[in-house]
């Protein structure tokens, strides 16, 4: 029964049902079936609810919810660009790196692709077009920037799949750093090909004198203040993550204090998108648990695991296969409602494979893997969001310009999953 | 209609956000005083200077007692208060792209048919949260440190919840008006943002 309640979740899901009340349903369902009757979810609910609402180890996500959003009115998404464009910026392409550069300093301070790649776009956009970058080409290169978002920590998502399998955050943080840079520079590699294959793709304009680079570089030091804080705090133990989220909230709030930027309307409007996301996120995280509560009891996830261990695949193929799957879907679904969807049935099974490393080293090479590939999705024509997201900002940019351009970054992408799954090294180096 | 519901949901966004302030800075607090207090008992300190460090820990600057059931507490308040404007704006993440194929007026009664379901679950957790608080009540049950009763908690997240299913209510009825009559009702009727 643990086996049907999967498609039978998929078509609902398929019918525009809410993803967290698709799973909410199939959960009570399946326990209704498996009891015979409505005590034990009726039971379950008494609790259930506040329990999950009130969990200390998810407490984080309001928090750097919260913290993403004061952070997108800090005023430092500016000053970020305009230090990253003054050393860039004459470069071939340079402006378009600048914007790259800049999402991955913004994504230190901002959890949410989205988050990223809609604040980034509204100062990288027009400065791109003002130096003659084609439409399709800036809309892609913001879109793609954005994913650093989610994967530079802080990182919502790796959040979430630290507690799903009872992972380390500070050492899961510390794991996506290198591959974030990696992006990145992959990233502007893919810029300077990009600009030397369609030479009018982008124009160019006089280098920045030192001093002023210099500048311009200074003022983004509560970017790194708050990064450093946050993520070193956590991991030197000063902090838990939720403590580092509060603190990282409470300094992004300061910085758009202090720059005038967080009035009280202002203020309303950041709290009532930390509370949509926030009641979003946490209706997905209850139905999870209600739909994962019934499937442990099915043993659904044991008996697959199982099963494939039974069948002697070899454990390179089994992971390929479920990064395939995540990238297909990934162009279908939002990474979280994904993530807390296939996590609890894929995990045991990845658990079980023999890759020659230790458990820990596999849960946390498998998660900045599922992290990169379900990003990539957000980027993948037709339905990416990110790129429904810069599109809507750019009304003169055709959709069809911002799909031929982007491809070229889901390409550089898709290299950079390869070299990270033949060389798990990259990921764990830091990781003890 | 519309303009009240929105002023609810927005309120209680605001409620609960202003709740969620607050534990960033209790927790900010705790924190501090808690790094002050092991940086006034460390070696180092003490060897620099000694007097200071016991200035340090004299001024007793130290955790605050019991603070994450605070943030238990309130974190879940706050989420139950996010509920109505998660409702009314239509956020909560579906997938759109297979039902995007169908003529308008039939995923109009897709949506609708879903408003509905959920807003049944809401009201169903809601019902099932009274009956949790009314055990925490009869069992008289407390938090570990500061012994305040759990219901209290329970009773604060109930109200909220009450709320999200008023409005969620309003939402499920207000779809149909809008299939119906052709007017608006709800502030993005198209469910534009999630």
């Amino acid at each position: 029964m643990g086996f049907w309640s999967f498609p039978v979740l998929l078509v609902m899901i398929f019918l525009r049902a809410p993803i967290g009340l698709a799973m909410m349903l199939c959960g009570i369902g399946g326990l209704y079936f498996a009891m015979g009757g409505s005590h034990m979810f009726l039971a379950k609910l008494k609790s259930e609810t506040y329990g999950t609402f009130s969990t200390y180890s998810l407490t984080v996500i309001p928090m750097f919810l919260l913290m993403g959003q004061f952070a997108t009115l800090s005023g430092m998404s500016k000053a970020l660009f305009k230090a990253a464009e003054s050393f860039l910026g004459h470069r071939r392409g340079g402006v378009a790196m600048a914007a790259v550069g800049s999402c991955a300093g913004f994504g230190a301070i901002c959890g949410s692709s989205l988050a990223t790649a809609a604040t980034m776009s509204r100062v990288a956009l027009p400065e791109l077009k003002r130096y003659g970058y084609s439409g399709g080409f800036s809309t892609a290169t913001l879109a793609a920037g954005g994913t650093l978002g989610i994967l530079i920590p802080p990182s919502v998502i790796l959040v979430i799949y630290a507690i799903l399998t009872e992972q380390n955050i500070a050492k899961l943080f510390l794991a996506a750093f290198i591959p974030g840079i990696l992006a990145a520079i992959g990233y502007i590699i893919t810029i300077s090909i990009y600009v030397r294959v369609h030479p009018d793709a982008a124009g160019t304009r006089e280098p920045v004198p030192m001093n002023e680079r210099f500048r311009a570089l200074f003022d983004v030091w509560p970017v790194i203040a708050v990064f450093a804080l946050v993520v070193g705090g956590i991991y030197l133990g000063w902090f838990n993550p939720t403590e580092g989220a509060a603190v990282g909230a409470a300094g992004t709030g300061v910085i758009a204090l202090v720059t005038g930027n967080l009035t009280w309307e202002i203020f309303k409007e950041s709290i009532i998108a930390t509370a949509t996301s926030t009641a979003m996120i946490f209706f997905i995280v209850l139905g999870a648990g209600f739909y994962n509560g019934f499937l442990a009891l099915s043993q659904l996830p044991q008996e697959l695991s199982n099963w494939v261990v039974g069948q002697g695949f070899s454990p390179w193929t089994v992971l390929v296969l479920v990064l395939a799957f995540y990238l297909v879907f990934g162009c279908l679904m939002d990474s979280l409602s994904m993530i807390l969807l296939t996590i609890p049935i894929f995990f045991p099974v990845i658990s079980m494979l023999d890759f020659g490393m230790s458990a820990e080293h596999v849960a946390i090479w498998f998660g900045i893997l599922v992290l990169i590939v379900v990003e990539v999705g957000l980027i993948t024509p037709p339905v990416g969001m990110n790129l429904f997201i810069i599109n809507a900002m750019d009304p003169q940019t055709r959709m069809t310009d911002t799909y031929k351009a982007v491809m070229w970054f889901v390409t550089s992408d898709i290299l950079r999953v390869i070299i990270l799954l033949l060389f798990p090294i990259i990921t764990l180096v830091f990781i003890p | 209609m519309l303009s009240i519901m929105d002023r609810i949901a927005r309120t209680m966004a605001v409620i609960g956000g202003g709740v969620l302030v607050a534990l960033v800075l209790l927790v900010c607090i705790s924190v501090s005083g808690r790094r002050l207090n092991t940086l006034g008992h460390s070696e180092w300190f003490a060897w620099i200077s000694q007097t200071m460090a016991d200035a340090l820990v004299a001024t007793g600057v130290r955790p605050i007692t019991g603070d994450f059931e605070i943030l238990e507490a309130g974190v879940a308040f706050a989420i139950f208060s996010f509920l109505p404007i998660c409702q009314l704006y239509g956020a909560h993440a579906t997938v759109d792209i297979f039902t995007n194929g169908l003529p308008s007026k039939i995923n109009r009664w897709i949506v609708i048919f879903w408003e509905f379901v959920l807003t049944a679950v809401i009201i169903l957790i809601t019902w099932r949260l009274f009956a949790g608080m009314q055990s925490k009540l009869s069992n008289g049950e407390t938090t570990f440190l500061l012994q305040f009763p759990i219901w209290w908690a329970y009773a604060a997240s109930f109200a909220a919840a009450v709320v999200a299913s008023l409005v969620g209510a309003y939402t499920a009825f207000a779809r149909v008006a809008e299939a119906v009559t052709g007017r608006k009702y709800l502030p993005y009727s198209e469910g534009a943002i999630h």
